[in-house]
Formats: structure tokens, C-alpha cells, sequence
């Protein structure tokens, strides 16, 4: 035999191998009767050779159930957004107009927008001349001031999608995760519902599809001395010679830092902290929120001191001007790194911004040289560096202290695909949390199982009854080929579902389709009279790249299946797809393999 | 040594499927006009499943233990399609999820009679609001409210009965609104479950409409997604073969997808996402015998230089015609136990694939080969054209 012949081998007694080898873990996990399966005693049960338990075949929704989530999408904090909005459009567009404006802002409880000017009938006029359609001006407005309310069926028309933009995001998110055939649907009162095939962490899925994500970016206000009069009405936060002295004060107390302005001269900069975010909260509400102007705002940050395992941890407030400069919108591509310029390796968020966010964020960083600037995710300070120099497209978000590397470069990464599967149009919240068993019942999930093994033998039956030997033979690869797709779908952790059967089997039948065009090409080079060598040699390179051809015009179809489809689709389609890889190396490779052996005299005989 | 085999197709055949191809075109013709005719929605139209068109879902808890397999035959029984039965929380709680397809609870036909036989004795305001996605409920809206229960007698003479009326915030400001609650899906459950599990007290704790707008969306990218595929397939084969191949490839793929669908138009069974990934994956697997057939009647040619166009694409589909066979049929053969053993769905995806791969094979045949012709005819009539004209 020739030398190649013996590394072909190789290669192909290695991936039956391996492949039994990965599904070890799938061996033992449905072995185990449904209710356990996704326990303790699963991992208990996989012996220690074995390779990650964690990579098994999953089944889906349909096959055996998972956990249902119901989110309800809190509209009413979308509508406040959009009344803010609409008051900043209000104020640009009246001041186009000439009209003289003192202030347009939302109303105390944030669903109308308030408009106080001079001339307040005039504001009413020209406002509802170009907003008519949408607005309303509703009586009751204090002296001075105009009301403007949207109309109850834009409002209407708003909520709901903001509710279809809560399910794409979610959509989103669980692709990205990697849970495959999740169930999502929108319901009545503004509530999405998600199930989760076979899933055993709900505390990681609930953290991560309720985060809103919302990430903006502000720029501390350093000058301002508005604050600096809390230094008579709050005690200073006390300290001992090793630091501050943990817990803090209820009622919140005072710190200074030392901060570096643009102009170069240095300044004291107040800020209060307590150890709870709930009394530094109503700290802000009592002492800071007064002394503020309607441009500022407070934001809140967390600190963690302490070294080693016991750490604690405190809250502490961040002056900010209230316009967001920026927004999470822009970012196009998001990832968890290592920043280890201080060092220390520090996970951290590392994201790429569109081009127009990266215009933007270059404008606001020229501007603002020098000043510090908040990165808030979800009304969080994360942190608030220096801008030490031009950024545009590219930029990084450090955690805020605390926590082990381990966790901090876990949530580096859950923030990393919130950020890219985008933000949340407002916050969810998650009331309801079930197991819910399979959709499919135990007898329709047989027939599935029978009519699989059916098909799959009845294609066996048929080659080796058409081509005896050469049949024999695809049936063997047909095996491997099996083998070989469960292994990588465990692998990839994709999940097995009913239409995800179906297209296993049909994938097993488009595999032996392979085989079928090298044994009828080898026939007709029989027919004309060749030796049997020369009729398998000509047989597999003739068919080759017709075989090339058609598994790469189907998996036009599956990629495309994958791009499209969420849920019980994809899963067909990766199914598919990684049926056709697998079949095009079975068919081909091991096939030619064992033909090649049993063909290696001129004098063989082949049945074909 | 002279080679035998057993051959299903045997070897040497000269079928004349050229000489077919107006016959086979018409035939074809006929029939896909036909299919897309009858999906309209304005014919007929295609029975969108849960995916597309929404749902109901229903949470129902009983005293003891139901088995879900006969609650489902319970509820298909009624005329719900599709119906999933999901245990809901702890098996203890005997509580299920159900979900099933919608069904029309009023037409318009009955809208239109309740709005005329309330109009005639309330004065309403405005035009009355119904949406056929939640299918149970017309808005009224008043100057002065009547009393419920004269509302009710008033739609109740048109022949709709009524579970409830409930008094709602009219959308303008200072009117008010009634809302008339059909009897729908909810009591319909309700009646049927109590009559056959009266012993396991059922109770219908919820009923909510599930997904209708997004289905619309899902819909239209399925059908982009196909034609997406179909533009990629086309490309490719034209950059690996000769882009004169494209025609007949387009033609023979709209050809198997468009018979694809006929399945689901003509059987009434559910189009759902499985059903898009059938006509996907019909798509993807049909090209590959047009691309068998097109790659032999390339090498023939460069081989029988002198013989008539027509001549060669029967020569060539004779030659592979034992290939395309026994591929589309090792294939078709994968889906038997799926035809015989599978329920809904997955019957519904056998059974389709098994079509759209038949008529792969028979596209090829007949319709996408003889195609060349046409073209290399149109072509050399047009240059012999172009030559008199110059």
C-alpha cells in the first residue's frame, strides 16, 4: 500500500475515535431517566476520563422542556425617555423659530412636556402648528408654562414597540449567548415570554436578558462648586489610618478628591458616599438634588476596598452634566479583553464604535480634553477616567473594582454581548420563572425516534442490497458520518430538536448520495472496460468536484436557513450544515479509505 | 471481463426528453400557476401556523393528574391545529401550558352585522374598532353609554353571543368606550374540557393571544431568505460552470420551490418555519441534478462536436440518467419512515421534502436540460438576425 494510504487510515480510525469519545458524556446524560438529567447527579455520573461534561447533546423545547421566563417591559419609563426627548426637540425647534423659551423640560411625573416661556400661548401655537398630529395640550399647566401631552394612540403606537424592540433584543441576546432553539413570544400587556431548552442556570439567564444595557457616556462636571456647600451639611465620612472607616453613616457623609481641571490648576472636587446604594440614594434625594441646576445630575458609582478575599464595599455619588453625549446605539462590535497596561491583567470591555459614533466620540473627546469622562451602563458609573487624548472608534470600559478575576472577566463578557446584541428599549422585569415540560408529548417524541431509525435503515437496507460490496462499505462510512455529527453538535452544544431529527436523517440520506454517484461512476468506467483499479481511481476523481458542487449548493441553503431562522429553525440548519461537512469527509474520504484496501491488486474484484 | 450490475435504471437508455419538453413546460407552467394562484391570499391562501400567524396560549389547572396526549386530541378535536401541551411548573400542580393555532372566531361577515344592529339602536361615535389578530373583541364608543346588558341584547340579535361587557377609557378625551367580549376560545375550552375531564376540575386560569406582529415580519424574511438562497446558488453555479447555465438553474429552483408550496396550498397542512426550511432545503438539494445533467451536456459537447444541441442534452441525460435517479430516490428513501411513523409537523416536512426532491429530479429533466435549447436557439436566431440586419 502506498504511504498516504496508511495516513488516510490514521486519520479516519482517529475521528471515529474521537467522535465516540466526545459523545461519552451524551452516553451517560441520557442514560439518566429525563427528571435527572439536568441535575447534580448528570455531572456526578460522568466518569473522570470522560471529556467535559458540560459539552453534551442537549434537547430542545420540544423534546424535553426547559424554564419559562416572563418579562414584563416597563413602557412607562420608555414614554418618560421619548417625553425628555421630545423636550429637547421642542427647545431647539422654538428657538429656530425665534420663539422665546426660559426652559422645556419634562413635567414632575414625566409624561408631558413643560414649556415655560414669556409668551406662552405663542409657544402653544407654533408647537402644535408642527407637532399637532402627535401632541395635545392639555389645561392645568402652572401659570407661565404650556403643557404639551402625546396623543393617546402615539403613545400607544410607541409602547408597542418598544415591546417588539424588547423581543428583538432578547431575540438577540440568546443567539448570541449560544442557547440554541429558544421560544420567544410577545403576549398581551407588554410581556414577553422566553423558554429556554433544558436549561440549569436560570439565575445567569434572568441576570442577562434583564439587563437593560443602556450605556451612555457624560462628562463629569468638575467645575461646578455647586456642591461644595454639603461640606456644612453632611458630616465628613470618617477615617482611621488605614482608610476610610466601613460602614459609612446611614444618612450618607462628605469626601473630597483631588481632580485636575483643563486649565491645569487642581480642585477639590465633593462627592458623598454611603454603604448602601438605597442611603446614598435617598442621601442624593435630600442633600444633592436640591442644589443642583436642571443641567446636572447625579450619578453613582461603586467602590470596592480591601484586598484579598474580604473586601467591602461602599457607593459613592459622580457630579455629571445630564446630557448624555453618547449613547450605546453606536457600538458595532463589542468584546471581553485583558488590559494589563497597569500591570496587573484587568478585564475589561473593549468596543468598536460605527462610524458616525466614532465622529461623535472623537468631537466630544476634543472638546473635552482633560476633563473626566462617565462611562454609565444601566445608571452605573463603571468608571470615569481622564480623556488623555482623541478617541474615536475604538474604546474600553473597565469594571468597576471588586470581585475576582474570574467573575470580573465573566461579566466583561456578558456585558461585552449585551452591548453587541444592543440595549433594551426600557427596563424588564422578570416576574415569573416555571419548569415547563416538553411541548411534544412522549408519544409523538417515539414516533419522531422511530421514524428516524426507520429511515436511516431502510437507506442501509438499500445500498447494501443495490451495491453488496461498495454498499456495505457506504454503510460503514454512513456510520462514521452519524458519529461525526452528533459529536460536533454535542460539541457545539447545539440542540437536538423534532424538525432537528428530521434533518439529521435527511442529512444521512444526502451523504449516501455521495456514495451513490462514485458507485454508479465506477460502474460506468466498469462498463467501458476498465480494470477494476483504474475504474476506483477514476470513479472518486471524476465525482469529485461533482460532490463538492452539491454539498456546497445545499449548504448555501443552510447558511441562509441560519441567518434567517431563530429557534426550531436554526437548529434544523446547523444540523444540516454540519451534516454536509461531515458527510463530505465520510463519503469521500472513508470510503475511498477501505475501497482503496480491498482494491490494491489490478487482480481485485469489486462488487459494485 | 465483461462487467455485470444490477441496475434499476438500466444502462444505455435513449428516452427523448427533448422531444417532451412542450408537453412537460405547459404541464409545469399550468401547474405552478396554479400554486401561487391558490396561495394568494385573495384565493385562498396558505394556512399560516402558530409561527406566522399567532396563537392562543392557555393555562389550565386540574385537580389530579391528565394525561397532556389527551387533552391535545380533546383540543384538536374542537378544530384547534397545532395544539402543544406543555406541563407547567412542578408536575404536582397539575398545571399546563397550551398553546394552540388560531382559529377565526369572527368574521367580518359577523363584525359587520353587530356593528349594523348596535348602530341602528345606540348612537355611536365614530366607527367601531375590531382587530382581527385578537379576534373576540369590538370597541364601541359613545356619546352616552348604554346600559350593558342592552349592548348585549343588541349583538346578541345579530346572532354573536356575548361573554362580557366591559367599560373602558374612550381613546378621545370625554367619551367613553364599551368593550363587547365574544364568547371565544376561552369558554369554548372551557365547555369542552369540563365535559371530558369533569373529574379532574379543570380551570382556565389565563388566555392570551401570542405573537401576531412579528409573525408578519417572520414571514417576509422567510420568503426573502429563499430567494436569497436561490441568487446565491444561481451565482455559484454560474461562476463554477458558465453563466448560460443560469436560466435553466433559475427556472428548475423556482420550479421545485414553487411545487414545494403547492404541498402546503393545496393539502391546507400548516405553513410554518419548518416548512420554510423545507422549501430552503429543497432548494439547495434540487440544483444538484440540474448541475449533474449541465456538467455531462459540457463535456459531451466538447466530445460530439457536429451532432444537433438537442441531441446532446438527451444523449447527456440518458447517460446520468441511473445517477439523478438513485440519488433523488437514496434520499427520498431517508424520509420513509418519516412518511409512515411522523405526526404533524414532521409528516408535514417528509412529505414535502419528498415532493420538492421528485420534483428536483423531474425539473431536471424535462424542464432545465431542454432549456438549453430554447436558449442556444434564441441566440443563434438573434446573432443570425444581428448578421442580416448588419
Amino acid at each position: 500500500m502506498e504511504r498516504t494510504w496508511y495516513w488516510r487510515l490514521a486519520l479516519v480510525v482517529a475521528v471515529a475515535l474521537l467522535s465516540i469519545y466526545q459523545l461519552v458524556p451524551s452516553w451517560f446524560y441520557f442514560r439518566l431517566p429525563p427528571g435527572e438529567r439536568n441535575g447534580p447527579k448528570y455531572e456526578e455520573s460522568v466518569p473522570g476520563w470522560a471529556p467535559n461534561p458540560k459539552k453534551h447533546l442537549n434537547l430542545g423545547l420540544d423534546l424535553q422542556g426547559g424554564i419559562l421566563l416572563a418579562m414584563g417591559v416597563d413602557v412607562d419609563r420608555a414614554v418618560k425617555a421619548k417625553v425628555a426627548r421630545r423636550a429637547d426637540e421642542i427647545a431647539d425647534f422654538l428657538k429656530d423659530k425665534g420663539v422665546p423659551v426660559t426652559a422645556s423640560a419634562p413635567s414632575e411625573d414625566g409624561t408631558k412636556v413643560e414649556v415655560r416661556s414669556p409668551d406662552p400661548k405663542r409657544v402653544e401655537r407654533v408647537v402644535l402648528d408642527a407637532y399637532g398630529a402627535e401632541l395635545s395640550a392639555p389645561s392645568g399647566a402652572p401659570e407661565g408654562a404650556v403643557w404639551f401631552a402625546f396623543r393617546p394612540r402615539v403613545i400607544q403606537d410607541f409602547q408597542a414597540k418598544a415591546v417588539e424592540q424588547a423581543e428583538k433584543t432578547i431575540r438577540n441576546r440568546v443567539d448570541k449567548w449560544g442557547v440554541s432553539e429558544p421560544d420567544i413570544k410577545r403576549k398581551a400587556n407588554n410581556q414577553i415570554q422566553i423558554q429556554l431548552p433544558g436549561f440549569k442556570d436560570p439565575e445567569k439567564a434572568k441576570e442577562l436578558l434583564g439587563r437593560t444595557a443602556q450605556l451612555e457616556f457624560k462628562i463629569a462636571d468638575d467645575e461646578s462648586t455647586v456642591l461644595d456647600p454639603v461640606r456644612s451639611e453632611l458630616a465628613p465620612c470618617p477615617s482611621g489610618p488605614e482608610g476610610l472607616q466601613l460602614p459609612l453613616p446611614q444618612n450618607g457623609c462628605w469626601l473630597v478628591e483631588s481632580v485636575e481641571l483643563p486649565s491645569g490648576t487642581q480642585r477639590q472636587v465633593t462627592y458623598i458616599a454611603a454603604s448602601k446604594r438605597q442611603d446614598l440614594e435617598a442621601a442624593i434625594d435630600k442633600v444633592l438634588k436640591p442644589k443642583i441646576s436642571r443641567d446636572q445630575e447625579i450619578g453613582i458609582g461603586e467602590v470596592v476596598v480591601g484586598q484579598g478575599p474580604i473586601k467591602e464595599r461602599f457607593y459613592r455619588t459622580y457630579l455629571l452634566r445630564a446630557k448624555t453625549e453618547l449613547t450605546g446605539d453606536y457600538i458595532s462590535d463589542a468584546r471581553p479583553s485583558v488590559d494589563s497596561s497597569k500591570g496587573v491583567g484587568e478585564p475589561v470591555v473593549v468596543f468598536t464604535m460605527s462610524p458616525e459614533g466614532g465622529r461623535l466620540m472623537e468631537r466630544l473627546t476634543t472638546e473635552n480634553l482633560h476633563r473626566r469622562m462617565a462611562t454609565v451602563l444601566d445608571s452605573k458609573v463603571e468608571t470615569a477616567p481622564y480623556i488623555q487624548g482623541k478617541i474615536s472608534t475604538n474604546g474600553q470600559i473597565t469594571l468597576g473594582s471588586g470581585r475576582n478575576y474570574q467573575e470580573k472577566f465573566e461579566e466583561a463578557n456578558e456585558i461585552a454581548l449585551v452591548l453587541k446584541a444592543g440595549a433594551l428599549p426600557a427596563p424588564v422585569t422578570i416576574f415569573e420563572e416555571r419548569t415547563v415540560g416538553a411541548t411534544l408529548g412522549p408519544e409523538l417524541i417515539k414516533s419522531g425516534a422511530v421514524a428516524a431509525v426507520v429511515g436511516l435503515a431502510a437507506v442501509m437496507v438499500f445500498m447494501l442490497l443495490y451495491y453488496r460490496g461498495s454498499g456495505l462499505i457506504a454503510d460503514v462510512a454512513l456510520v462514521e458520518n452519524g458519529l461525526l455529527v452528533l459529536a460536533i453538535m454535542s460539541l457545539l452544544g447545539s440542540t437536538l430538536t423534532l424538525p432537528g431529527i428530521a434533518g439529521f436523517v435527511l442529512t444521512l440520506g444526502m451523504a449516501v448520495d455521495a456514495n451513490v454517484l462514485i458507485n454508479e461512476r465506477i460502474r460506468e468506467e466498469l462498463r467501458a472496460g476498465k480494470t477494476v483499479r483504474q475504474a476506483v481511481d477514476q470513479g472518486y476523481d471524476k465525482v469529485f468536484w461533482t460532490i463538492v458542487d452539491s454539498h456546497v449548493t445545499a449548504l448555501v441553503a443552510g447558511v441562509v436557513l441560519m441567518q434567517y431562522g431563530s429557534g426550531p429553525v436554526r437548529g434544523f440548519a446547523v444540523t444540516l450544515i454540519i451534516g454536509l461537512l461531515a458527510s463530505m469527509f465520510t463519503s469521500i474520504v472513508v470510503t475511498r479509505v477501505i475501497v482503496d484496501w480491498f482494491t490494491r491488486r489490478d487482480t481485485a474484484r469489486l462488487s459494485v | 471481463m465483461q462487467f455485470k450490475s444490477f441496475d434499476i435504471v438500466p444502462h444505455g437508455t435513449s428516452y427523448d426528453f427533448v422531444g417532451k419538453r412542450r408537453i412537460a413546460v405547459t404541464l409545469s407552467l399550468i401547474v405552478n400557476i396554479a400554486v401561487i394562484l391558490w396561495a394568494l391570499p385573495q384565493i385562498h391562501g396558505l394556512n399560516f401556523g402558530v409561527d406566522f400567524a399567532g396563537g392562543t396560549e392557555m393555562q389550565v389547572q386540574f385537580s389530579k393528574s391528565v394525561d397532556p396526549g389527551e387533552i391535545r386530541k380533546s383540543l384538536e378535536g374542537l378544530g384547534f391545529k397545532d395544539a402543544s401541551v406543555q406541563v407547567y411548573g412542578p408536575e404536582s400542580d397539575h398545571a399546563y401550558l397550551i398553546r394552540v393555532g388560531r382559529i377565526a372566531l369572527l368574521t367580518p361577515e359577523d363584525v359587520a352585522r353587530v356593528v349594523a344592529a348596535v348602530k341602528a339602536k345606540f348612537p355611536v361615535q365614530g366607527q367601531p374598532h375590531f382587530s382581527p389578530e385578537v379576534g373576540d373583541k369590538i370597541d364601541f364608543e359613545f356619546q352616552t353609554l348604554p346600559s350593558p346588558a342592552d349592548l348585549k341584547v343588541a349583538v346578541e340579535s345579530a346572532g354573536v353571543r356575548v361573554r362580557e361587557i366591559r367599560e373602558e377609557a374612550g381613546l378621545t378625551a370625554g367619551s367613553r368606550s364599551l368593550a363587547v367580549l365574544t364568547q371565544g376560545i376561552q369558554d369554548r375550552v372551557e365547555n369542552d374540557l369540563l365535559s371530558k375531564f369533569a373529574e379532574a376540575k379543570p380551570q382556565v386560569l389565563r388566555v392570551e393571544y401570542v405573537g401576531p406582529a412579528v409573525g408578519r415580519e417572520l414571514r417576509n424574511q422567510g420568503f426573502k431568505a429563499i430567494l436569497y438562497a436561490m441568487a446565491i446558488i444561481v451565482l455559484y453555479v454560474g461562476v463554477r460552470f458558465d453563466f448560460r447555465f443560469s436560466p435553466g438553474v433559475i427556472i428548475a429552483l423556482l420550479h421545485d420551490a414553487i411545487i414545494t408550496l403547492g404541498y402546503f396550498a393545496f393539502s391546507g397542512r400548516e405553513f410554518n418555519l419548518t416548512s420554510v426550511a423545507v422549501i430552503l432545503t429543497v432548494v439547495g438539494y434540487s440544483v444538484n441534478d440540474t448541475v449533474v445533467v449541465y456538467d455531462r451536456i459540457r463535456e459531451n459537447q466538447g466530445k460530439l462536436k457536429g451532432k444537433r444541441l438537442g441531441d446532446i442534452v438527451n444523449i447527456s441525460i440518458n447517460e446520468v440518467l441511473g445517477r439523478t435517479f438513485l440519488t433523488s430516490f437514496a434520499t427520498a428513501l431517508s424520509l420513509v419512515g418519516l412518511l409512515i411513523f411522523g405526526v404533524g409537523t414532521i409528516f408535514d416536512f417528509a412529505a414535502a421534502m419528498a415532493i420538492g426532491i421528485v420534483s428536483g429530479t423531474y425539473s431536471t429533466w424535462f424542464i432545465a436540460a431542454p432549456m438549453t435549447i430554447w436558449l442556444e436557439e434564441r441566440a443563434a436566431r438573434r446573432s443570425a438576425g444581428g448578421a442580416k440586419a448588419a
